[in-house]
């Protein structure tokens, strides 16, 4: 019989010690590309081009980046002919451009959060990463975060995916189910703005169009660290971005 | 007026009413008959009642002498310790029973069945049950014994027109019947060197008896008697028949009649002829923990819930009667201060169960009322529309489940004491035996408890998994009295055991020779250092701990069960249920003064109901009794052996099955052991006989010839 | 419609024409022989011999199934009834129906394997399968969906919203048992102990064990193929890569395959090794993936605990190697967007040698477990023949002694030239599948290192661009098993129908049969052990 106890010891602490010491094992975060100034309008609106979702947009020679949008494609970044600059940095969150009253959790969940998550249409990616944060590198449990199934004991609705048709009502309901305060959290570009699949008869094109979020996570998918940037948000032990853009006009 | 005189009057006008009470229900049509028979039944339910009292703290035992019938003996009636107290209990569930079932017809049958009937057997019966618990010889015993097993088949066959449960009629008359049979051998045999056949002469004569007469007696009449208490092997008639009566008459068979199986064993095995050695009681406490253990598992498996509430009361019956095995046992061995433990634990396990299985039984017949079907994986919810019926259904399951404060606490919890006694015995055989059925009744009551947290909830919570119509304005939302009044009769037998032990004594104490309340109940109110009843020390320490709490208020000896040991050991078991319940509510009261101070107060909301996420949690979603007693179908399933799985699939082919079927086929253990063989056995033998029929004169004649050679064969050798 | 050019070897010809001739026999009058290609085609011209053919395909010929195509043409629908002949290589039956006709008979009795594309058809198209035992409530939800919409024809807009949030709360499941005390536990499709894809299962029982237990699936249902048509080749990658994250570069790959058999290119051969070496790297993140998931349903916490650490060391590769942790963003038509320096490959190498390691010990201490393996062992079994009837693909057909591999079977990549075994089991059980995965990332990394080193020097890719209209197959074993992605793009160069079929897809049919019969609670490990992704399912 394998002697499981002395084989865990053995391993010894492998977690991460952020927040309080940032992370920087290599390949934590594929990095996310930053607004970048050009030599030319031209060039920027070459980068505009590269971008299938339409998350640069150029305004004379700054390539701004609507990171919300941003799917990891990598077109703006290997071999493009207007590359982005890229920074591998993981503080991501951001409260949603039209959220005026954001607000995090009480102090009372600083160090003990529950959170339901909820596959709404998800590619399996933003979930995964979501998994890979109880494993030991990332260990969201010395930090008193708890994933629970119930909602009746959560107190943050992680939504991951562009909300398929048939997972409309699930989701309400699960929103439903949570007592107050609640938090809700989109998870990943789909859930931001509908990633790939956009709005159609069969994806709500992201959760803003049934519940009101209160952090947008982007990346396609977020890394675990990211992730945890924005759950840690919720309860106001780190600080979420504004807004990801530097300008305030967005293209639709 | 003497006590005496009293009782004695007591029960001649006892009788006269139930005459009067009989003849007038009988006359009178339609529901005046019914109110005719509640009122009379009500007085003399109370009638019995107070006899039984007087007689009990008084201490009188006054004899009444009937009519010298020629040839048989002076017929009389005597009502000692042991009959007052059967007495009392019987008293004590008749009157809501009885106003249960005038309440039940009046509302379920107007019409349908006479009414007349039900009340003129009803009296007739109560009349019979009286004459058995005060019978004095045994001619009165086995007449009124027979009135009261053909009187049960008639009440059982009251709804004569569902054949299937009137044959559950026929086997019960026929059981009872056989079990008459081997009780009149009983007492032929008891009475082979007696004057006469009247208790105290048999009682004289026992002395005289063989072992082996002994033993034939004993036997006889555990067997005779077991068929209406219900042991295995002889009561594969009770679920039947439990389940066929009518809900307005089984909580009388299964509170009064049932217990007359006891008092006849107590009576006649106990009392009358009792043996030496422990061979007797190891076989009673052998068989009652046996039959306890299979009637829970038997119970927990059931989803017919008249039936499973029949089935324990086969296991109760089981318990009563292992306590008693117990008793014997260790008078036998000398050791009389663990029997009258034993005794007192068999006796109030006796009314315990009276209380309980007719409130349970009476909540069975309002449930079926309601909602058409007894059905446990049909029913849930009723909680929410029947909100009365459930509080008290639920202390009716507390209390079978042996939860404290309740009254079956006390008594499975002296039971299973009294056997843990055993280690004063001698002989290690009869020590790994105790062991054993102490073993089997802890099972038992671990069943018991998942038994009925299983009835309960999946009648009364969780969602409405049948389809019956939900009537608000119903009569049957309102509490009846006699629900309330046996769940108060649940509490107070729970709180106040100290006072319920004295009064058993006074059949305990002639029994097991050594008495009851001064084993069981120390008085710690009465008793100071100068009055010396117990040791000094002692008492000091129990007075520290509380025990003299009350004192001025409650009158009694005290308030703890404790047995005391020798110097060693002075405390061998100690409880109080009285202090536990008054500790507890304080507890919960200061809990509550607290939390409501320093919380503040949150709105509720309430939302639906959490399903993962489907539009509605539907019935078919919802656990069954099927399921939650699935496990104890599995782990034990050497003993239930079901038969036949049948499973048969509706297939396109193997991939698409769009219909399972399941039937299980299980034939009852005491069936397949016992009734059926014997059934075949008899048939096989009749086949036998039946050979001989074959009409050819010539055979017959010779058949003649030959008896007739055989017979002069006989006396010419004798 | 005109043929693709012929890009394989003669050596499948000629098996592929020995099925032919046999069909021609046998169904003389029924079958005609279609244009061949890639994909061995006969036409079946009389329609009621249809499951005839099937049924000869599937059971005597020894084909597998491999999925239905279904598409709406301008005057006539084209069904394609996919089958992968044994060492041959690509086999349909084509049947063209007039566009009014939607009625068809039904395969799926004969070859069960069908029941879902039928099933899947029916909901996107409105095509009805005569004698199919039980079509509707399948992609389309009852409860949500209206009746009759069909998403996948032409006159469906899918900009329009055609549910208002309506749910019909009345819907009741279809329940197979009829007992007085079944009932059927409700799981999902939120669920799962905190983290899970969405899958609704209605585990119908009378106490202790699960009788049926058929999963409700779609609920990530998002419509990749109806928004894939109209768009240009690119975005349509973007799609084939983000609807299973977790598979992506297989799929991707699969889908480039297609798009690049259509163009007529062929890739470098450096980028073929690359994306060898990509494949097989998520290969083993994805098996590694797998044990954890089995470690954890088994609540062996430290074993789960390590495995992870192995998954999340993978991950951390991948990102470093490529710079997406899921290998997003490489593959193209023509090649891979990028290239790799030694000092790349090096790290990889020594990354990878440190997770087979970490699992070779992993296996090796779970093999020493035995509460560990008496949740395994004999729970969940799928005999070989139930395995063969449901069609079963990947390491789960291959622990119930299905030994189809796409890399062996149809060869793509350079995966003829380079030494690896593919492991098989016959027992069936949890513990099957578990050595299976085991073994088959123990032989990824074996395909890794040989890839590497037969890298040469070149270009990574080549241009490819559509020069006519035309359909295409394109195949990879991904890590679940057997993905085929058939394209096909009109003239201007736009997709104009796209399918996916997925080996989830097909698992997640025959998953029942390993469920059924088998206690509650083993139910989340027989789940964990098929390691099976709704999300690809459910496209």
């Amino acid at each position: 019989m394998s002697f499981w106890f002395w084989h865990g010891l053995r391993k010894g602490v492998q977690s991460s010690r952020y927040p309080r010491v940032m992370e920087t094992a290599p390949g934590v975060s594929p990095g996310r590309p930053i607004p970048t100034t050009f030599r030319s309008p031209s060039e920027a609106e070459q980068a505009v081009a590269e971008c299938p979702v339409g998350a640069i947009v150029a305004h004379a020679n700054l390539a701004d980046v609507v990171l919300g949008r941003c799917i990891h494609c990598q077109r703006c970044h290997f071999g493009a002919p207007s590359a982005l600059e890229w920074r591998n940095d993981y503080e991501w969150t951001a409260i949603p451009e039209d959220e005026e009253n954001y607000a995090p959790l009480p102090t009372a969940y600083r160090r003990s959060l529950h959170v339901i998550v909820v596959d709404a249409g998800d590619c399996g990616a933003c979930l995964h990463e979501v998994k890979q944060l109880n494993n030991p590198l990332y260990n969201i449990h010395r930090l008193g975060i708890f994933f629970t199934p119930t909602p009746r004991a959560a107190d943050v609705l992680l939504v991951v995916g562009p909300v398929s048709e048939n997972m409309r009502v699930p989701l309400l309901k699960t929103y439903e189910a949570m007592p107050t305060p609640k938090r809700v959290l989109a998870v990943g570009a789909c859930a931001i703005s509908g990633g790939v699949f956009g709005r159609s008869a069969m994806s709500a094109g992201g959760v803003s169009s049934l519940l009101r979020v209160d952090l947008e996570v982007p990346g396609d998918p977020p890394p675990p660290l990211v992730i945890l940037h924005g759950l840690l948000s919720v309860t106001g032990r780190t600080t979420p971005v504004k807004n990801l853009s530097s300008s305030v006009v967005r293209s639709e | 007026m003497t006590e005496a005189d009293l009782i004695r009057s007591g029960i001649l006008l006892f009788f006269v009413l139930c005459g009067c009470g009989l003849a007038l229900s009988g006359a009178i049509q339609g529901r005046n008959s019914l109110r005719i028979m509640a009122v009379f039944s009500t007085i003399c339910s109370g009638l019995m009642m107070l006899v039984a009292a007087v007689s009990l703290i008084s201490g009188e035992s006054p004899l009444l002498q009937l009519w010298d019938l020629q040839g048989f003996g002076r017929l009389s009636l005597q009502l000692d310790g042991l009959s007052s107290i059967f007495l009392f209990v019987s008293g004590l569930v008749y009157l809501p029973a009885s106003l249960f079932g005038a309440h039940y017809l009046a509302k379920r049958f107007e019409g349908r069945y006479p009414a007349q009937r039900f009340g003129v057997l009803h009296f007739a019966l109560m009349a019979s049950v009286v004459l058995i618990l005060t019978s004095s010889d045994a001619y009165s015993f086995l007449i009124s014994w027979e009135c009261m097993s053909i009187l049960c088949y008639f009440l059982v066959n009251y709804e004569q027109t569902r054949t299937m449960d009137t044959r559950a009629g026929y086997v019960m008359l026929a059981m009872s019947e056989a079990g008459f049979l081997c009780i009149v051998l009983a007492f032929l045999v008891a009475g082979k060197m007696a004057s006469d056949f009247s208790f105290p002469a048999l009682a004289m004569a026992a002395t005289q008896l063989s072992t082996g007469e002994v033993w034939a007696v004993f036997l006889l009449g555990f067997l005779g008697f077991g068929v209406k208490a219900g042991l295995v092997p002889v009561n594969f008639w009770l679920p039947r028949c439990y389940t066929a009566a009518p809900a307005a008459f089984v909580p009388v068979l299964a509170g009064v009649t049932l217990n007359l199986g006891v008092y006849g064993i107590l009576r006649l095995n106990a009392g009358l002829v009792p043996g030496h050695g422990v061979g007797m009681g190891l076989f009673a406490l052998i068989t009652g923990s046996i039959s306890a253990l299979v009637g829970i598992l038997y119970a927990t498996t059931e989803n017919d819930m008249k039936t499973m509430l029949a089935h324990s009361s086969i296991e109760n019956a089981g318990i009563i009667v292992a306590g008693i095995g117990a008793s014997l046992i260790f008078r036998n061995s000398g050791f009389a201060v663990p029997a009258a433990i034993a005794l007192t634990a068999a006796l109030y396990h006796m009314t315990n169960h009276s209380v309980y299985k007719t409130l349970l039984f009476q909540g069975a017949g309002e449930i079926e009322a309601a909602t058409g079907t007894r059905q446990m994986d049909r029913l849930g919810g009723l909680a929410r529309s029947l909100p009365g019926l459930s509080v008290v259904f639920l202390v009716a399951c507390l209390a079978i489940s042996a939860v404290p404060p309740f009254n079956g606490f006390v008594s499975e919890w002296l039971t299973l004491q009294s056997l843990l006694r055993s280690a004063v015995l001698s002989s290690s055989i009869v020590k790994i035996l105790f062991a054993l059925c102490g073993a089997m009744l802890a099972l038992t009551a671990a069943l018991a408890v998942t038994c009925f947290v299983k009835t309960y909830a999946m009648s009364f919570l969780g969602i409405k998994r049948g389809s019956w119509r939900e009537n608000s304005n119903d009569n049957l939302r309102r509490l009846h009295f006699s629900s309330i009044y046996l769940a108060l009769a649940c509490l107070l037998l729970g709180i106040l055991p100290t006072f319920v032990i004295p009064v058993l004594n006074r059949a305990v104490e002639p029994m097991a020779g050594a008495s009851a309340t001064s084993s069981l109940v120390p008085p710690f109110f009465s008793a100071t250092t100068a009055n010396q009843q117990l040791p000094a020390a002692f008492l000091e320490d129990f007075h520290n701990l509380g025990a003299q709490s009350g004192a001025k208020i409650i009158p009694g000896r005290g308030l703890v069960i404790l047995a005391r040991g020798g110097e060693q050991n002075p405390v061998i078991f100690a409880m109080s249920p009285s202090y536990s319940i008054l500790a507890l509510a304080l507890l919960l009261l200061v809990t509550w003064f607290v939390v409501s101070r320093s919380t503040r107060q949150r709105s509720l909301v309430r939302k639906e109901l959490w399903a993962g996420g489907i539009p509605r949690l539907l019935p078919e979603m919802s656990y069954t009794a099927t399921g939650f007693s699935n496990p104890v179908r599995v782990v034990f399933q050497a003993i239930f052996r079901p038969n036949v799985i049948e499973d048969t699939r509706d297939t396109v082919s193997v991939h698409f099955r769009t219909a399972i079927h399941r039937r299980r086929d299980e034939t009852h253990m005491v069936d397949r052991l016992f009734f059926h063989p014997i059934g075949d056995a008899v048939v096989w033998f009749a086949k036998l006989l039946a050979g001989m029929h074959h009409g050819r004169l010539n055979a017959y004649v010779a058949y003649i010839l030959g008896f007739l050679l055989i017979i002069l064969l006989l006396y010419r050798l004798s | 419609m005109s043929a693709a050019r012929v890009l394989d070897s003669t050596v499948e010809r000629a098996n592929l024409e020995t099925i032919t001739v046999a069909l021609r026999e046998r169904f003389h009058g029924a079958v005609s022989i279609a244009e061949s290609g890639v994909v061995g085609s006969v036409s079946c011209e009389n329609l009621p011999a249809l499951p005839a053919i099937c049924r000869f395909l599937f059971w005597e010929a020894g084909c597998s199934f491999g999925g239905l195509i279904v598409e709406e043409q301008k005057d006539h629908w084209d069904l394609r009834y996919l089958f992968l002949a044994p060492q041959a290589g690509w086999f349909e039956v084509l049947v063209k129906l007039p566009l009014e006709v939607t009625s068809i008979p039904s395969i799926s009795p004969e070859v069960h394997a069908a029941d879902w594309h039928e099933r899947e058809a029916e909901d996107l198209f409105g095509l009805q399968f005569e004698k199919h035992p039980r079509l509707g409530d399948f992609i389309l939800h009852d409860q949500t969906w209206a009746e009759g919409l069909a998403p996948l024809r032409k006159n469906f807009d899918i900009t329009k919203v055609h549910v208002n949030g309506q749910t019909n709360m009345d819907w009741r499941p279809l329940l197979v048992v009829r007992d007085p005390g079944a009932f059927a536990m409700p799981v999902g499709p939120v669920y799962e102990g905190g983290i899970g894809e969405s899958v609704h299962f209605m585990l119908e029982t009378v106490g202790e064990d699960v009788l049926r237990a058929v999963p409700r699936l779609f609920f990530n249902f998002r419509g990749v193929e109806k928004i894939a048509e109209g768009k240009n080749v690119g975005d349509v990658l973007l799609l084939a890569e983000r609807f299973a994250a977790k598979s992506s570069f297989a799929h991707s790959w699969a889908f480039c395959n297609a798009v690049e058999r259509l163009c007529g290119v062929a890739i470098p051969l450096r980028a073929t090794h690359l994306r060898i070496i990509l494949g097989e790297l998520e290969r083993v993140r994805h098996h590694t993936g797998a044990i954890t998931g089995i470690c954890e349903s088994t609540a062996l916490t430290v074993s789960a605990s390590q495995a992870a650490i192995i998954e999340e060391k993978l991950l951390r590769i991948s990102c470093s190697f490529t710079g997406h942790r899921y290998l997003f963003g490489l593959n193209t038509p023509g090649g891979l967007r990028r290239d790799f320096t030694k000092q790349d490959f090096d790290n990889l190498l020594s990354g990878i040698s440190e997770a087979t390691d970490q699992l070779q010990i992993l296996e090796e201490r779970l093999s020493f477990t035995s509460s560990f393996l008496d949740r395994l062992e004999q729970v969940g079994v799928v005999d070989p023949k139930s395995a063969r009837d449901l069609n079963l693909v990947g390491p789960v057909g291959r622990a119930s002694g299905r030994c189809h591999d796409l890399r062996r079977e149809c060869p793509y990549g350079a995966y003829e030239e380079l030494a690896f075994d593919v492991p098989r089991e016959t027992e069936g059980d949890g513990y099957a599948r578990l050595r299976i995965l085991f073994q088959e990332a123990h032989q990824s990394a074996r395909l890794i290192r040989q890839a590497i080193n037969r890298l040469e020097a070149g270009p990574v890719c080549a241009v490819c661009r559509p020069q006519h209209a035309g359909a295409a197959l394109g195949w990879v074993e991904a890590p679940i098993g057997a993905a085929i992605h058939w394209i096909r793009l009109d003239e201007s160069g736009l997709v104009q129908r796209y399918r996916a079929i997925t080996p989830s897809f097909n698992n997640w049919m025959g998953f029942h049969a390993a469920v059924e019969d088998f206690a509650f609670q083993d139910f989340p490990i027989i789940l964990a052990t098929f390691g099976l992704s709704a999300t690809e399912c459910d496209r």
